[in-house]
């Protein structure tokens, strides 16, 4: 096992390095004000059998989560993706996938008010989207997709008190309450790809609690268990796509002091000015075709601080769940007039379930994801943008079943917005200790891309729609679903009879003309 | 009115309404981001292009029809043009189907002078106000829809029966029933209505139930049948041989297996909706094509067909469409081709107050659901019940009473075609 703690600070903060101290063989921090991330490396072996057979059989399997408030992502850890969960799978041999992966997605994830599984899924065949690649000679993200909305991790530190912690012989209680520290991530990580064959679970902080992070971390036990810790501050390197990070390193019970570093490195994720922010909201009403718009303040509409030469252009990237769709064919048009009524550029990729017609319940994965390049307003040469910018995208909602109250909530994350520029051959974003892949939208890009991320503006990050349904009380009302039925067959049949009487009198009562006369006057 | 005495001004009048609603919707569709252009109308446009690259045309989605539609509409998927080159060449489709509502008319007036001995003008009256100058019917036809198509085919099988040519009328039943499923109903009315009598022979009487029976069997009626029958068969078999399974399906089965839950006029749309959903117990709507065949295929054809052909057709599709499990507004323009042979001499023509209140109900009825379906698709009102419920259900009430109106008229003594 490994491990590495690394606490970011803006370089606005005050370097404190007295908050820290370092003994032979522990490591204690004061109060600190950071971000925070936390990542723990595991061999295949230190899993619980459940999770390692279901690995072993995969060739890469990505887990992403965010929680649903907004956070400051700040440098390194700028990159976003929508709240909830996402799974990125791809299985040992092309189709091949197990069903396992699904079982081991319903046993951790559970709905701990319900006691069900929030993961609907059975094989990842019928469950998972096929994720769109720009080339799979690249191949940069995993084949198969998984989402859905997860508002905290309850369950998973659960898994992890009841197998993980449960597996070790001494410190049980400091297991749970590291597993218990994930209650208050801002975002999760949890890879593990064939090659490594090694699983890393990576946890965001992106606020310290109230009086700072306070901790004790001892030197681990074992000789090959290693504790990496560093107090680092990210600034613009010198290049425009690098990060430039000082500050101090020092692994607990090797090194004697912490060692004043300096790097930088090409980064694929930057953050932009705090200032640069965007918000989600549909308009009211939104009847059955709900339409989404994505506010962006002046500042993030001016072009980043990337490169001269660089190409840029602002993006979108929606994650829907399937009771929200988008018609492909309405937004993947090259009509400009529609797409500049919009703000929208063009769709670049699109992924699910894309039926037009079935009701929700008729759908079998999980929804759909939408690359969209937005367009930005032009301004010349110096000028700044002084007014916000609305880009606008027609969404349709599906039939859901019926309800008591005649309604239910649609929940759609608020995607995620960047700019997304062009960087020079030769830029190796690998190198980045801190480097994050797999989000479901970079992988839609070249290799060599830089993302500038918007951020979220401070609240909520899901909006509910409420989508009217067919209201059933059941058993007792006015209209039941017996009323439906029986309704509907009276007046059909009362209408069958009428017109199967006309015809009778027309057809066979045509010899008795007293008849049709008195028909005739009584009109 | 000086308007009606010449074809010429109204076929004039009719071509240059349609030519200006095409000129207006190519300037609309260059300058808003809201389209003229009906999205059906890029479905096929977009099979044809699949065409042009010696693609199926089902690989687009949605695209629910005979090839031959998207092999008819090739000249849209030119790419080479541009300038009103390009426009013209995007809108051969619709020209196509304009030129076809325009046809259509012209066959009916042809009909109603020759087989139902109407004056030219009286004729062209009727033409004009239902079919060729009717709005609606030029709006479909030039925002793309192919429903104008139907209108030539079901007034091209009329003309080749009451013209006795049993062949052809074989040949354009087949090629209806390939293009659109509904037409077959009208196979059943031709049929029963083409007896010996309809061939020139004397009225027979004091047969027994064999020679009856066997009367039945007339050289009309087998031609009819064979060339239907060779006609239908062989477009599918030509089409399954170039598309497969994908043509079978999209044309044909999705029409069986289709779950039509989302609201429309329908009598049946809201139980479909909870049947679909699982909430419904006895499972009626599985039977709905009873009473819906039972009329529109026995019951009409058997009861109004020798009376008068043209209103017995009226009757099937206005019984096909009004006990259908779904229902939308373009299916309205079905029985449209088919109402210059009925209300000439209808009661609704006849007694002018019957004629408002069937049309006011009618309308009143539309409304009754629009402002529902309004509530529902544009305010996200929970409209099903009782509002769309109620409302499809009254709509239907008035459907069935105008159907019983138009079977009475049918069936009336002085009301029967001259043909």
């Amino acid at each position: 096992m490994k491990r590495r703690i690394t606490f970011a600070q803006t370089p606005q903060t005050p370097f404190a390095a007295d908050l820290i101290s370092l003994s032979a063989s522990t490591l204690s921090v004061q109060n600190l004000a950071a971000a925070r991330e936390d990542r723990i490396t595991l061999s295949l072996s230190e899993l619980p059998d459940e999770l390692r057979n279901v690995l072993e059989q995969s060739h890469e399997l990505r887990l992403r989560w965010a929680t649903e408030r907004s956070f400051d992502a700040i440098a390194p850890f700028a990159s976003r993706i929508s709240p909830g969960l996402h799974v990125h799978y791809t299985p040992q041999a092309k189709n091949e996938s197990q069903d396992s992966i699904c079982t081991l997605l319903r046993t951790i994830f559970v709905d701990h008010e319900h006691g069900e599984a929030v993961v609907d899924c059975t094989r990842p065949e019928d469950s998972f989207i096929t994720t769109p690649l720009v080339s799979t000679r690249f191949a940069t993200s995993a084949s198969l997709q998984y989402y859905t909305r997860l508002a905290d991790l309850r369950s998973l530190v659960a898994y992890i008190r009841r197998t993980a912690c449960h597996q070790q012989q001494s410190g049980g209680s400091a297991c749970h309450k590291r597993a218990d520290t994930l209650l208050t991530a801002d975002s999760v990580d949890i890879d593990y790809d064939s090659i490594s064959h090694a699983v890393t679970i990576s946890g965001f902080w992106a606020e310290p609690p109230a009086d700072g992070w306070t901790e004790e971390v001892s030197k681990s036990a074992s000789d090959n268990d290693k504790v990496e810790f560093g107090v680092l501050t990210a600034e613009k390197g010198i290049e425009r796509t690098e990060i430039q990070m000082g500050g101090l390193l020092a692994v607990v019970g090797e090194d004697k002091k912490m060692k004043p570093t300096m790097f930088s490195f090409p980064s694929r994720h930057h953050p932009l000015p705090s200032d640069a922010t965007y918000s989600v909201s549909f308009s009211k009403p939104t009847g059955l075709h709900p339409t989404m718009s994505i506010t962006m303040q002046p500042p993030s509409l001016q072009r980043p601080p990337a490169p001269e030469d660089a190409t840029c252009a602002l993006h979108t990237y929606l994650t829907l769940p399937s009771s929200v769709f988008g018609d492909q064919y309405q937004l993947g048009t090259k009509d400009t007039l529609f797409l500049q009524s919009h703000h929208l550029a063009a769709l670049r990729a699109h992924a699910g379930e894309m039926d037009l017609e079935a009701p929700d319940w008729a759908v079998q994965r999980w929804g759909s994801t939408w690359l969209f390049e937005l367009d930005s307003p032009t301004v010349d040469e110096g000028a700044s943008v002084l007014k916000n910018w609305t880009a606008t995208i027609p969404l349709h909602l599906r039939y859901l079943p019926p309800s008591d109250t005649g309604y239910r909530t649609a929940q759609v994350p608020w995607p995620v917005v960047f700019w997304a520029c062009t960087a020079e051959d030769g830029t190796k974003m690998g190198v980045n200790p801190f480097d994050r892949t797999n989000l479901g939208w970079d992988g839609l890009f070249g290799p060599r891309t830089m993302f500038y991320q918007l951020h979220p503006e401070t609240g909520r990050l899901v909006e509910e729609i409420e989508v009217p349904v067919l209201k059933l009380n059941n058993g007792e009302g006015l209209v039941t679903a017996q009323i439906i039925e029986l309704g509907t067959s009276f007046v059909i049949l009362l209408g069958f009879l009428w017109v199967l009487w006309r015809l009778i009198q027309v057809g066979f009562l045509k010899a008795r003309p007293g008849l049709r006369e008195r028909h005739e006057k009584k009109e | 009115m000086a308007l009606f005495d010449s074809s010429l001004r109204v076929f004039a009048a009719a071509i240059v309404l349609r030519l200006a609603l095409l000129v207006y919707g190519g300037w609309q569709d260059a300058n808003s981001a809201v389209k003229y252009t009906d999205i059906d109308y890029l479905v096929f446009t977009d099979a044809s292009r699949y065409i042009s690259r010696g693609q199926s045309p089902y690989a687009r989605d949605t695209y629910r029809y005979t090839p031959l539609l998207a092999w008819m509409l090739l000249p849209t998927a030119w790419e080479g043009g541009s300038g009103p080159l390009a426009s013209i060449a995007f809108a051969f489709g619709k020209i196509l189907f304009a030129l076809a509502d325009v046809v259509a008319g012209w066959l009916v007036v042809q009909l109603l002078c020759r087989c139902y001995r109407m004056s030219t003008e009286r004729a062209l009256r009727y033409v004009a106000a239902a079919w060729l100058w009717n709005p609606m019917v030029a709006n479909i036809s030039t925002r793309g829809s192919s429903e104008g198509l139907l209108g030539v085919l079901v007034a091209a099988l009329l003309w080749a029966t009451l013209t006795k040519r049993a062949a052809l009328a074989g040949v354009i039943l087949g090629l209806a029933v390939h293009f659109k499923i509904y037409p077959f109903i009208y196979g059943v009315s031709i049929l029963w209505w083409w007896d010996a009598q309809q061939d020139g022979a004397a009225p027979r009487k004091d047969l027994s139930l064999t020679s009856h029976m066997l009367g039945f069997i007339t050289r009309s009626r087998v031609v009819l049948s064979v060339s239907a029958l060779v006609t239908f068969t062989s477009l599918n078999v030509v089409m399954y041989c170039q598309y497969g399974m994908p043509f079978l399906h999209q044309t044909f089965f999705h029409h069986l297996t289709r779950i039509d839950h989302r609201h429309n006029f329908s009598p049946y749309s809201t139980l479909l909706y909870l049947a679909s959903a699982g909430g419904a117990s006895y499972r009626f709507e599985t039977l709905a094509f009873l009473p819906q065949l039972l009329l529109a295929v026995v019951a009409i054809p058997l009861a109004l067909a020798k009376k008068s052909l043209a209103t017995a057709m009226l009757a099937q599709t206005f019984a096909f469409v009004t006990f259908n499990k779904v229902c939308t507004s373009q299916y309205f323009i079905w029985y449209l081709i088919l109402l210059p042979f009925y209300l000439p001499s209808s009661s609704l023509i006849r007694k002018p107050s019957l004629g408002i209140a069937a049309a006011a109900l009618w309308v009143l009825g539309q409304a009754l659901w629009l402002s529902q379906g309004y509530n529902l698709e544009f305010l996200g009102l929970s409209a099903f019940v009782p509002g769309l419920f109620l409302s499809s259900l009254v709509f239907f009430g008035i459907n069935v009473w105008i159907l019983g109106i138009v079977i009475r008229d049918g069936g009336t003594e002085e009301f029967r075609s001259s043909a």
